[in-house]
């Protein structure tokens, strides 16, 4: 009869107390089992949402943060200086973050449009746009003169999209995938090498094969003929050879559903973009800068900014970035990069998670959660009470036993040990059975809940207006799209594993909290004064 | 006859409305093994704080008391109860929600003495030895009579094969007849099985029965 029989006697033989025990441990067990359910839902919602978002960190100038600094400038030559010099984003930070195993691959990314000479023949969409095709007239200001100077221009037909590292996000995600050939290297990059990666669709358009040269225009014949001629320069400064070392896929077709499909300019097809290198053309890319300046440094000799050498273009100048997207290996890895990396940048850029939507959305998940956790430990804190109670009084009614207990010899641990071992049982007795009734109602109330919160919010879906649905092609969205259903359809209150699990640890820590002060008294019972009080 | 149990110069006191009321005085005897003592007493005389010392339930403010030439502090009061001593009270002291079979395993599972491997069968025996059969073994024990329940604590108390058995008025709620074949048990136990029984009563039924008859007056105890 040691004490763990003993604790089994006492519950199957006091069955009132037991039952009412059970039911007080049960009705906990339902509140604990709902609390835990509906939190742990909300938190996954979130993960398993957040994991189908892209893993995208935009690393940017912060333009906000430039112009609050300026604007505490008061010394004009300091605000000239910091403008002439401002904070650009630099590749070799940008390469020290391609060294954290977080992160995947970036995307330092020039757009442009390109001519090709005529060999090369852009893939058709046969739209409305092509057909009324051909260019047009384009107007400006000659500083020189100070006349309105019209020239004709020649639409382009391309798009060239040129990235800073060796590998693009559209590749690492899916979007692109190489069909023949390969990707350009570093090493590439580090050489400046004119080497190009077409599109299926104009490879099958125009025949091209890996080895095959292309001509790519970074500006038009008739621009260098009616104005850029005027700055010397020549369509051989404009044009280069460029090796074809990959034909790739994409998935993004400008279908005829397409909002814009009818006034789609050429480039603006998907199938017409061409990606290199971003180096192959920054030598070119500067000359013309450069000769730009030194036409009007020689044109305007009463425009003081064209005669200080320093003002003329850098590589510096004509080669910054804006923003560098960093596509992470771990979507949930994103919110830790950028407060790891926050303080590592400068004061002048920022770190994006592209969350904002989903925090917004996901806020109607984190307050059900914060409820959730808030009714546990109420519900803990409470049973712990009322279980501390029920025993401290139970004990005064057992002193009796506990003198007797004491007298044959049996060590005050052990009778604890009783204690908690009877209220043990019962307790997991208790939650298991919750575990039953708690998984029935626990979704119906999650539900409910979720439903309630979400209509006290205010929480809608927002404009259903996407700017990048219209194909913009100068500016890619690497962002996911989040919606409040998406979070939603992946709100299921479950009794998982790990709830069970924490539901058990739950009731002993309720079980053995509640021991304490019982055990305290039982430590400093006097055998001879039970009994002979009794007696 | 070899002693079990002495007593050294037992002073024992307590605090009553501020004044330190004595109790024991320097009390000093020695009881012998296989005898069946009784200890009389006026009321108030301290019958009940002398047993709960020798009974290891309390501590003397000073003087020392032997067990079997070692001394009680040395062997510890727990263990002392656990392994030497046990104790038959007048309310009996049962379980309530265990069978009288039940506690009787009970004592012999908390004691460190070496005792036979069919404990279940020996406790039924040594309840039927004092007339309790299997079926009322296997009772609650507040399904059975106050002299039953008396027999069953009896009964606890050499289950855990001790020498030495103390009883705090254990008739005091039995009828006369009952009384009397408790007082055989006690007999038995220290004359048959040699245990030494120290029975504290106001019964002169009682002590006229006992081997010894011993009173405590005015703090000290002497033969009668």
């Amino acid at each position: 009869m040691n004490f763990f029989q003993r604790a089994i006697k006492n519950i199957t033989r006091r069955k009132t107390k037991s039952i009412l025990l059970l039911i007080t441990f049960f009705v906990i067990g339902n509140f604990v089992i709902i609390g835990l359910g509906v939190s742990q839902a909300s938190q996954s919602a979130k993960i398993l949402t957040r994991q189908k978002m892209r893993a995208v960190v935009t690393y940017s100038t912060d333009w906000r943060k430039i112009d609050k600094y300026v604007q505490e400038l008061e010394d004009e030559d300091k605000i000239q200086e910091f403008y002439n010099n401002y904070p650009r984003i630099s590749i070799t930070d940008v390469q020290e973050m391609l060294k954290d195993e977080r992160v995947r691959t970036a995307n330092a990314v020039s757009i442009n449009t390109v001519y090709a000479n005529e060999e090369l023949d852009f893939v058709h969409l046969g739209n409305q746009a092509e057909e009324n095709r051909g260019g047009g007239t384009s107007c400006y200001y000659d500083d020189a003169t100070g006349e309105q100077t019209c020239v004709e221009y020649v639409e382009p037909n391309f798009l060239m999209k040129g990235n800073y590292f060796p590998d693009m996000i559209e590749f690492a995600d899916g979007g692109y995938t190489i069909s023949e050939g390969r990707f350009y290297t570093q090493d590439d990059l580090d050489n400046a090498r004119p080497v190009v990666l077409v599109t299926r669709a104009l490879a099958d358009h125009n025949n091209l094969r890996i080895g095959d040269t292309i001509t790519l225009m970074l500006q038009s014949p008739t621009d260098i003929e009616t104005y850029l001629g005027n700055y010397g320069i020549t369509i051989e400064d404009v044009s280069r050879e460029f090796e074809i070392i990959g034909i790739f896929e994409h998935n993004t077709p400008l279908l005829p559903d397409s909002p814009n499909y009818d006034y789609a300019s050429p480039y603006e097809n998907p199938d017409n973009m061409m990606l290199i290198p971003n180096t192959a053309f920054d030598d070119m890319r500067l000359s013309i800068a450069q000769k730009q300046f030194d036409y009007w440094a020689e044109n305007n000799p009463e425009e003081e900014y064209y005669q200080i050498p320093d003002n003329r273009p850098t590589e510096e100048d004509v080669l910054y970035l804006n923003d560098v997207t960093l596509l992470l290996n771990d979507p949930l890895e994103v919110d830790g990069f950028v407060e790891e990396y926050s303080d590592k940048v400068g004061q002048f850029f920022s770190l994006n998670a592209n969350n904002e939507e989903f925090q917004r959305l996901s806020k109607p998940l984190d307050t059900l959660s914060l409820y959730a956790k808030f009714i546990v430990w109420l519900v803990v804190i409470n049973a712990v009470v009322i279980i501390t109670l029920v025993t401290a009084l139970t004990l005064k009614n057992r002193e009796y036993e506990i003198g007797v207990l004491l007298s044959i010899g049996a060590s005050k641990a052990k009778i604890v040990a009783q204690f908690f071992i009877e209220l043990a049982i019962v307790a997991i007795l208790g939650f298991t059975l919750s575990i039953v009734s708690g998984s029935m109602i626990a979704n119906k109330v999650g539900q409910t809940v979720l439903d309630y919160q979400i209509a006290s919010s205010g929480i809608n879906e927002g404009e259903d207006y996407d700017y990048y649905d219209y194909n913009n092609v100068w500016d890619t969205d690497y962002s996911s799209d989040v919606t409040l259903d998406d979070l939603v359809s992946e709100y299921n209150v479950s009794v998982s594993p790990v709830i069970i699990a924490e539901i058990y640890v739950v009731g002993l820590g309720i079980v053995l909290v509640s021991t304490i002060i019982p055990s305290m008294m039982i430590m400093r019972f006097n055998p001879k004064r039970i009994l002979m009080n009794q007696n | 006859m070899a002693e079990i149990l002495r007593l050294e110069n037992i002073n024992y006191s307590y605090i009553d409305g501020g004044y330190e009321r004595s109790i024991l005085k320097d009390l000093s005897y020695t009881f012998e093994a296989g005898k069946f003592y009784t200890i009389l007493g006026p009321s108030g005389s301290g019958k009940t704080t002398l047993l709960s010392l020798i009974a290891g339930l309390d501590e003397p403010k000073s003087g020392n008391i032997y067990f079997e030439g070692r001394n009680v502090k040395e062997i510890g009061l727990h263990k002392y109860r656990r392994n030497d001593i046990s104790i038959v009270f007048q309310q009996y002291n049962l379980i309530s929600y265990l069978t009288a079979h039940e506690n009787v395993m009970l004592a012999m599972s908390e004691t460190d003495n070496k005792l036979p491997n069919d404990r279940k069968q020996v406790a039924y025996a040594l309840l039927a030895k004092f007339g309790i059969v299997e079926t009322k073994a296997n009772r609650m024990v507040n399904q059975l009579s106050g002299g039953e329940q008396q027999r069953v604590a009896i009964a606890r108390s050499l289950a855990s094969n001790v020498n030495l058995i103390f009883a705090d008025e254990p008739t005091g709620n039995l009828d006369t007849a009952t009384e009397k074949e408790i007082i055989n048990v006690f007999k038995e136990l220290s004359h048959e099985y040699g245990k030494t029984v120290i029975v504290v009563t106001h019964s002169d039924t009682v002590s006229e029965m006992s081997d010894q008859r011993v009173l405590l007056k005015d703090g000290i105890l002497q033969d009668i």
